[in-house]
């Protein structure tokens, strides 16, 4: 597995793909929230993997999301065997929020 | 995917959206049941029109309003599914029920043991034993012993003691003498909604705020301050220790209140999110309010040191500031936060990925919600200085603004539930074909 800032070109592409998908509390991509902790594209096995994280395990649309991220992935490549693992450890905190993801946030409503 | 998700364990939307449709209803009517009220208030404080208003407050608003929230979130702060579905769906049925039966008996001046009194406050009661039972249910099954899971089941303790007193306040008269009825008020506001209220905001207000690393140890504080201070008060109410004794156990919950509040206030300063939704700004205003409710709260513990008619203002100040301030706020400015996720996952769960949809947050009229946030505020502003004026016409004035504000949060609260499902082609980005390895054969 890759982590997030050592990913090669088609682990970029995937998670461009994962950008679109937004947490729908805060209209922020979970990308730039930084819930991402690595991705893993293997041509071979036709497998991708994807372990990520929630912000709060209190998260009311945690399943939506982690599905969300499945179906996005799985659309763009068909054939392939993609999982969304999630983990609790290391433990989300806002340092993880990209510079992009802040601005998002204080844009706010 | 993994375990540990609380969407797995979320109880049916049936469940859940009718409690928040009656509470709207509710809200309405206590509204236009103020402008009818508004001499009684003025005038001569704890009157049965009062007393009226005051219980579809209570049980129609804020506790079905809960109760239906607490469904909903039981699996998120347990991580474990509710005890029962149908005993849910029963304790919304009894307490939809009783309550109108009890405001009925109330306004028409009957604060005895009349039919409509009995088989109210009995519903309400089967109600709240069904709701206990799911509640301790659930909390069994729970290995998350958290302190704010908690405040919640001890809430649901003091919340029994509540519904049993105050039947008994009807059944026997004549045990109001050991000053039974402010004990059943105390126990109600202090013991079942400020416990609930702190066990479920501290969870929801630092995640919506996303706020991280806040001291909990403030939490274990006022569990035990306010735990105590409510044991000490009751005991001084119902053996008539004097006033210094009720002004101690008033210094100690308000200082369990404080940790609350600056538990809360560390999630404000820490919060990423600077600009606030109309749900967060609802709830901020909440406890601005809720500092006036520890005020006016601590100052009625000093009873008639500080003067009768003095003391009439301040304990209305405290009770309405408590109701119809900080818990409303709280509940109008939650359920933008709550009501549009629980829709929203009922209509899109299953479309997120193959087309477009919308926000839990476009689900609502904004301009709405902002008109109401102000409605609400002059509202409260008049019925603040229709009390100290000690002016009707303040009062029915502000019960305009109320029954506006009502209004459109019930217009906001329909809209989300009507919602109907609208999807769009989703737009993907584009990505360019990689050339595939070449593997070498030998």
């Amino acid at each position: 597995m890759a982590k997030i800032d050592q990913l090669n070109e088609t682990e970029q592409d995937i998670l461009e793909i994962i950008k679109t998908v937004p947490d729908p509390e805060v209209n922020v991509n979970i990308v730039d929230l930084g819930l991402i902790y690595e991705v893993a594209h293997n041509e071979e096995d036709k497998q991708i993997n994807v372990i990520m994280t929630l912000s709060a395990r209190g998260c009311p649309v945690g399943d939506t999301i982690l599905q969300h991220v499945q179906t996005v992935i799985s659309n763009m490549y068909p054939g392939y065997y993609v999982d969304v693992d999630l983990v609790w450890e290391p433990q989300w905190t806002p340092a993880l929020i990209t510079d992009d993801g802040r601005a998002q946030l204080d844009g706010g409503f | 995917m993994q375990a540990g998700l609380s969407t797995k364990n979320a109880p049916s939307p049936k469940v859940v959206l009718p409690h928040y449709a009656y509470g709207a209803l509710a809200f309405i009517a206590a509204a236009i049941m103020m402008f009818f009220a508004g001499g009684d208030i003025a005038s001569t404080f704890m009157t049965p029109k009062v007393l009226s208003i005051a219980h579809v407050m209570i049980l129609g608003w804020i506790t079905m309003i809960i109760f239906g929230a607490l469904y909903q979130l039981i699996p998120v702060v347990m991580e474990v599914r509710l005890f029962s579905e149908k005993l849910a769906m029963a304790s919304f049925i009894t307490l939809g029920l009783g309550t109108p039966l009890m405001a009925y008996s109330f306004w028409v001046d009957f604060i005895g043991a009349s039919h409509a009194m009995i088989t109210g406050g009995g519903l309400v009661i089967i109600s709240v034993l069904m709701f206990v039972v799911n509640v301790f249910g659930s909390a069994s099954k729970t290995e998350n012993k958290t302190i704010e899971n908690r405040f919640i089941a001890t809430s649901v303790v003091w919340l029994l003691l509540t519904v049993l007193l105050g039947l008994s306040i009807v059944l026997f008269p004549n045990i109001l003498a050991n000053g039974s009825f402010q004990i059943h008020i105390h126990l109600g506001i202090i013991g079942w909604f400020m416990m609930l209220v702190v066990g479920v905001a501290s969870t929801l207000m630092p995640m919506f705020f996303i706020a991280h690393q806040l001291n909990k140890k403030c939490l274990e504080r006022a569990y035990i301050l306010i735990n105590a201070g409510l044991v000490v008060l009751v005991a001084t109410m119902f053996f008539d220790l004097g006033q210094y004794a009720k002004i101690g156990a008033g210094v100690v919950i308000l200082m369990g209140f404080m940790m609350f509040f600056k538990y809360n206030l560390s999630a404000y300063k820490k919060r990423l999110r600077r600009n606030l939704d109309i749900g967060m700004k609802l709830s901020v205003l909440a406890f601005i309010l809720f500092a006036l409710t520890m005020l006016t709260g601590f100052l009625s513990a000093f009873g008639s040191l500080i003067g009768v008619e003095f003391l009439t203002r301040i304990n209305l100040t405290y009770g309405i500031s408590l109701i119809y301030g900080f818990l409303t706020a709280l509940i109008l400015g939650q359920m933008y936060k709550t009501l549009p996720f629980i829709v929203w996952l009922k209509l899109y769960q299953d479309k997120v990925g193959k087309f477009k949809t919308p926000l839990p947050a476009d689900m609502h009229s904004e301009e709405v919600a902002q008109a109401h946030y102000f409605f609400f505020i002059a509202g409260f502003g008049l019925l603040m200085a229709g009390v100290w004026l000690q002016e009707a016409l303040l009062i029915q004035a502000s019960a305009a603004f109320m029954l506006l504000t009502a209004l459109l949060y019930g217009y906001n609260t329909y809209k989300i539930l009507i919602h109907k499902q609208q999807l769009k082609p989703l737009v993907m980005p584009k990505i360019k074909p990689r050339p595939r390895p070449v593997v070498k054969k030998d």
